[in-house]
Order: structure tokens, then C-alpha cells, then sequence
């Protein structure tokens, strides 16, 4: 059954705008988990089974190209930061830190220790909120057997209140290292316009202290129902940032790994577009993204997988409750990952504010020497591996810009999965099947839109 | 942390998608009319909440009043203004909930409530938008009526009751 699975190529997928699989099973499938507005943008599951024959299998993304890269030329190069920050309000903090890198790499800035500190501190903040609030709203309910973490609260309420005060700590952590929660207004190219004080420092410490406890309760509660996770793998190829020197479970320095490498050496940052080499099928209006197979992984099973034996001591015991290991191939693991990172972080902060502590912090006024150039940077978001090239004239005017965000470099991997998933669970019938592929994206944690908000209400009096 | 004030003015959305933007633009506004003592600032904070999404929750909690400024599909003229409260709405605002990234302010809202997490009151001004695509400014539709909206705003700040 598999052997035909694996067959079926992404390409082909994308050529022919459908999946055919010779599977028996008997009963007809029909699912779609539709979202039509392109304005907001979505991904859509379909699945049509008919007679045991699955006609269909497809992960859709029909959102609108958003065009950020035009929006960004003409701009000032201390402007890039600020602008890409509103692509997406969960990892924003990610987006702005990556834009600063690249365009310190055009301009050819250096930024001092004390910048380097603090800014990992703001990436390990957004890592912490971005996975607490993943793990805690989206998956919890699944596992729980709930819609959503609203009807979770009666059936599990101490858990979702730990889950909300993690969440509203790494908050208030974003909100100290970055200047407000979301959409950062304290990164500057060539270095930092605000950096926190001993005393905030020491406070925030505290705080982080405190809040190891309850980490390690939402470990536990989710541990409880961990066997709602699928068993399910499929091996892949998995891509995330490698830092050798020194040795460090890398959110933020590296150059680009993968677990197909085969002693071929990484690649460096700056050719990021020969690993992504974004490709259009018809399915999508998202880009998809291939390096040594026809889809790949990004996420923090994939930084696991390359990584994992450098995790803090705390992360690695997380992992080994869940039993996660090197080498796992199964995609709702990528959850447990992210757990094993919360923390991670924690502990990878606590060592870092000591750090600062011990140096002590000042303000660094930045001087910035204009030059044309272009440049290119790559960072973890939490949901993996992020890629931003901007180029500059000699008055420090963008020309050029282009960002390739981990869910685009997903999407190939998730109708890959989809391809094996459906035939191995479609004798478990329709709604157990939506539920599981409807997992298998949440598990991604996927970024598929957040560039619009708005309210959508009627009137009822 | 620094001791909230009170009442928090938080404006919402995206200045990348033209009216979507138009809570961030209001509440910027109104941050300048208070930093030139035109509107209470001792009291009140004004807070460009952007897509923030989720951390709202932590954004309200521990306030005693919060006005919300929001792009809304109310199915009324474009430019409409609408103050209300989420009791007055039903949201019809359909996700996937497949990503973080898909929010329902109205939900938020619930959330807090139930987690007995949420401001005594809670105000939204709803601007129906005209459009809502890349681009970084307003429309002409909007642009032309920020005036009416900052007066809107301004009287509810002056009537906190």
C-alpha cells in the first residue's frame, strides 16, 4: 500500500491537481475543510474517497500573495525592520530579527556582545510565547478531545490557567527585551535603542524561575494524553540552523543544516535560495520549497533531529518523558519538540542573563556607514527555519528584498504526509480521518496568515 | 512590571493592508493628542496592538476598562463607525483553527471572562473598511473620516462611565 503511496510526487501532485491511490477500503470519504476568502488566507484540507479510491488528497493553500517584498523597496534600511514586523504577529519578533541581520549583512555591521545578548534573549521570548501558546490553545484541545481552549477551560481549568501565565510571562518578556509585546520597536540595524537595566534583568530572572514549575505541570498534563498522538511516520529530510562553535541548540547562529547531508558540509547563510529553491504547483498559491528530496521539514523537530543532544538539561528531560528521540520521522511529534524547547529556553535565558549581569548593561549609540550592497540572514522562528535577502543602493535605499517563511517550506512535507496518512487511517472513516489530518497541519503550526484581523460580527441587539 | 493604568485604548490590525490598519493609526493618533495633554494620559494607555492576536489577554487583564479599535465587517457603509460591546454581537468570523495565526477577538474575550481574566467593561469601535489589500495607506473612504473617529474615541475618554 505504501510502496504506492510513496510513488506519487509532490510534482505530480501539483501537475495533475490530484492524487490517485489503488487502496480498498469500502466505504466513500469526503472531507474539506474549506476556507474560500482569499483575503484572510487558509489552507484547505480535501479529500474525496470514492469506492475505496482515493480521487483526491490534497493540502490547498489558495491564500493571496502578500507582496511584502514590494513593499519594503524605496524604503530606508532602518525602516526594513519595522515594516516586516507586521508580516506576521506570532513570530514577529523573528521577522524583525532576521530583517536587522540581513541588512547588517549589506551594510557590513558588526554588532557589539551586548546586542548579540539581549537580542537571543527577545528570540528565546517569542520562542517561549510562541510555544506555549501553540502547544497549550491549539494542540491540548485535540489531545483533550476539545474544539477549542475555550471548552477546554471547564475540564481542565488549573492547566489552561498555567498554560495563560507561562504565556503572559514570555509576554512580558518580549514586551522588556523588544519594547511592547509584538512588533518590536527596540531593534535597530548595527545594534539596540533600549536595552533593560541590572534591575529588569534581575526581575525578569525571577520571573523565569517561577515560572519552571508550571512549565514542567503543562509537560505533565500533556503527557497524560500524549497517547491521543498519532502513530504515525514517515522519514523525511529535516532542515534547521546548525551552530558548531560553540556547540548550542541554535535559534539564531548557524549556518543550514540538514539530516541529508551525508557529510557534505552545511550550507552557509547566504545561499539560503539553493536550499529553499521555491518552486509553484497548482494546488497553492503559497510557494513550496525542496533541497536533497521533494520536500523537507522545518520546525522544531527538525532543529531537534539536527540538534537535540545540545538541548539543556531540563529540555532533554522533557524529550525523554515523551520518548522523543533523534530520528523521529513522526510529524505530531513536532508538538513534544516544541515542549523539549520551552524548556530549553527558559533555561538557555536564565544562563544568558547571568551572563549580562556579569558584563553589566549600557546603552551603545550605533554608528552606521552607508554602502550598496545586498545581504542575507537565516533564524529559527518557532516554526523553523526563516530566510530574509534585502539589497541596498549607496544611499541605504532597499531595491530589492525577498523572505521565504518555514510554512511555505512546510507545505510540500504536510501533502507528503498526507499522501501516506490517508491510505494508512482511512478505514478509521471520515471524522476520524478529518480529525488526524486536521492534527497533522496544527502540528506543524503552521503560519498561514496573520496579516489581517479584523472582526467579523452580527448584531443581535 | 510598571503598575497598569486603569483604561487601555488598544488599537488592532494590519498597517500593511490598508484598512485593515486603521485601529493602529487611530490609537497612534490619539497616543500624540495625549501626549500633548489633549486627552488623559495618567489614567489611560493608548497601545498599538497590532496582530498581536492572543496576547491580548494578557495585554486587558487586571484593567478596569478597555476600548478596543478595530477593523469590522458589520455589513454596513464603508467608513461606518459603531461603538458596542461583545455582548451585542454574535462573531460569524469563520476558522479553520488550524494555525495560531487565524484570531477572534471576540473569542479572546470570551476566554478572559472565563477565566475570570477580564475587564469590568469592555468598548469596541467597530470602522467598517473599504478595502482590505497590501497596501500601506488607507483608502480615501477611510482617510476622509479619521477626524469623525478620533471624536467618536475622544468623547468615549471623556465619558469613561
Amino acid at each position: 500500500m505504501n510502496k504506492d503511496v510513496n510513488q506519487i510526487t509532490n510534482a505530480q501532485a501539483g501537475k495533475e491537481g490530484k492524487v490517485v491511490v489503488n487502496v480498498k477500503s469500502g466505504k466513500d470519504i469526503n472531507i474539506s475543510v474549506h476556507h474560500i476568502t482569499r483575503v484572510e488566507g487558509h489552507g484547505n484540507i480535501v479529500v474525496n474517497i470514492k469506492n475505496g479510491i482515493i480521487e483526491k488528497c490534497q493540502w490547498q493553500v489558495p491564500e493571496a500573495p502578500r507582496f511584502f517584498e514590494a513593499m519594503v523597496r524605496g524604503r530606508r534600511y532602518d525602516d526594513i525592520q519595522t515594516i516586516v514586523s507586521r508580516i506576521c504577529g506570532i513570530c514577529s519578533i523573528s521577522h524583525s530579527l532576521v530583517a536587522t541581520k540581513a541588512v547588517e549583512d549589506a551594510l557590513g555591521l558588526a554588532v557589539s556582545e551586548q546586542t548579540d545578548l539581549v537580542r537571543h534573549l527577545m528570540h528565546y521570548s517569542e520562542q517561549l510565547q510562541s510555544h506555549v501558546l501553540h502547544v497549550g490553545y491549539l494542540v491540548a484541545p485535540d489531545l483533550f478531545g476539545e474544539k477549542s481552549v475555550v471548552s477546554l477551560v471547564p475540564k481542565a481549568t488549573q492547566a489552561v490557567l498555567k498554560i495563560v501565565k507561562a504565556h503572559r510571562v514570555a509576554n512580558q518578556m518580549s514586551a522588556l527585551l523588544a519594547g511592547r509585546i509584538t512588533h518590536p520597536i527596540t531593534l535597530t540595524p548595527g545594534g539596540m535603542t533600549r536595552v533593560p537595566t541590572e534591575q529588569e534583568l534581575r526581575d525578569l530572572k525571577k520571573t523565569l524561575e517561577d515560572v519552571v514549575p508550571d512549565l514542567v505541570d503543562i509537560c505533565k498534563v500533556v503527557l497524560s494524553v500524549a497517547g491521543n498522538l498519532p502513530n504515525f511516520e514517515r522519514p523525511t529530510e529535516y532542515v534547521s540552523l546548525r551552530q558548531t562553535n560553540p556547540p548550542t541548540y541554535t535559534f539564531y547562529h548557524g549556518t543550514i543544516t540538514s539530516t541529508d547531508l551525508n557529510g557534505q558540509p552545511d550550507m552557509p547563510v547566504n545561499k539560503w535560495e539553493n536550499v529553499a529553491n521555491e518552486y509553484m504547483v497548482a494546488q497553492s498559491t503559497a510557494k513550496w520549497a525542496k533541497w536533497h528530496r521533494n520536500s523537507y521539514f522545518a520546525g522544531a523537530l527538525a532543529r531537534f533531529n539536527n540538534n537535540g543532544h545540545l538541548l539543556s538539561p531540563l529540555g532533554k528531560k522533557v524529550a525523554e518523558m515523551f520518548g522523543l528521540k533523534k530520528g523521529c520521522s513522526n510529524p505530531y511529534m513536532n508538538s513534544v519538540a516544541q515542549l523539549a524547547e520551552t524548556a530549553h529556553v527558559v533555561e538557555a535565558s536564565l544562563e544568558l542573563i547571568d551572563k549580562l549581569l556579569t558584563r553589566g548593561t549600557r546603552f551603545e549609540p550605533v554608528q552606521v556607514r552607508l554602502r550598496a550592497g545586498r545581504g542575507y540572514a537565516a533564524i529559527e522562528a518557532p516554526r523553523g527555519i526563516l530566510f530574509h535577502a534585502y539589497e541596498f543602493d549607496k544611499k541605504g535605499e532597499c531595491t530589492w528584498g525577498n523572505c521565504c517563511i518555514p510554512t511555505n517550506q512546510n507545505h510540500a512535507n504536510i501533502q507528503a504526509d498526507f499522501e501516506k496518512l490517508v491510505p494508512q487511517f482511512m478505514h478509521e472513516g471520515e471524522d476520524a480521518l478529518r480529525q488526524k489530518m486536521e492534527m497533522l497541519v496544527r502540528a506543524y503550526d503552521p503560519c498561514i496568515s496573520c496579516s489581517t484581523h479584523y472582526l467579523h460580527v452580527e448584531f443581535t441587539r | 512590571m510598571a503598575d497598569l493604568k486603569p483604561v487601555i485604548v488598544i488599537g488592532l490590525g494590519n498597517p500593511l493592508m490598508a484598512d485593515e490598519g486603521i485601529g493602529v493609526e487611530l490609537v497612534n493618533r490619539l497616543a500624540k493628542l495625549a501626549a500633548a495633554g489633549t486627552l488623559p494620559s495618567e489614567t489611560v494607555e493608548y497601545y498599538d496592538g497590532g496582530c498581536g492576536g492572543m496576547s491580548l489577554l494578557h495585554i486587558i487583564a487586571g484593567r478596569r476598562k478597555v476600548i478596543l479599535i478595530d477593523c469590522a465587517k458589520m455589513g454596513l457603509k464603508p467608513g461606518t463607525i459603531k461603538r458596542f460591546t461583545p455582548d451585542d454581537v454574535n462573531s460569524i468570523k469563520k476558522l479553520t483553527h488550524l494555525s495560531l495565526h487565524e484570531i477572534d477577538i471576540i473569542k479572546v474575550l470570551e476566554l478572559a471572562r472565563m477565566l475570570g481574566q477580564s475587564p469590568e467593561e469592555i468598548v469596541i469601535f467597530g470602522i467598517e473598511p473599504a478595502s482590505i489589500e497590501q497596501q500601506m495607506n488607507l483608502t480615501a473612504e477611510l482617510q476622509d473620516r479619521v477626524d469623525e473617529f478620533l471624536k467618536a474615541i475622544q468623547k468615549e475618554l471623556k465619558n469613561p462611565a
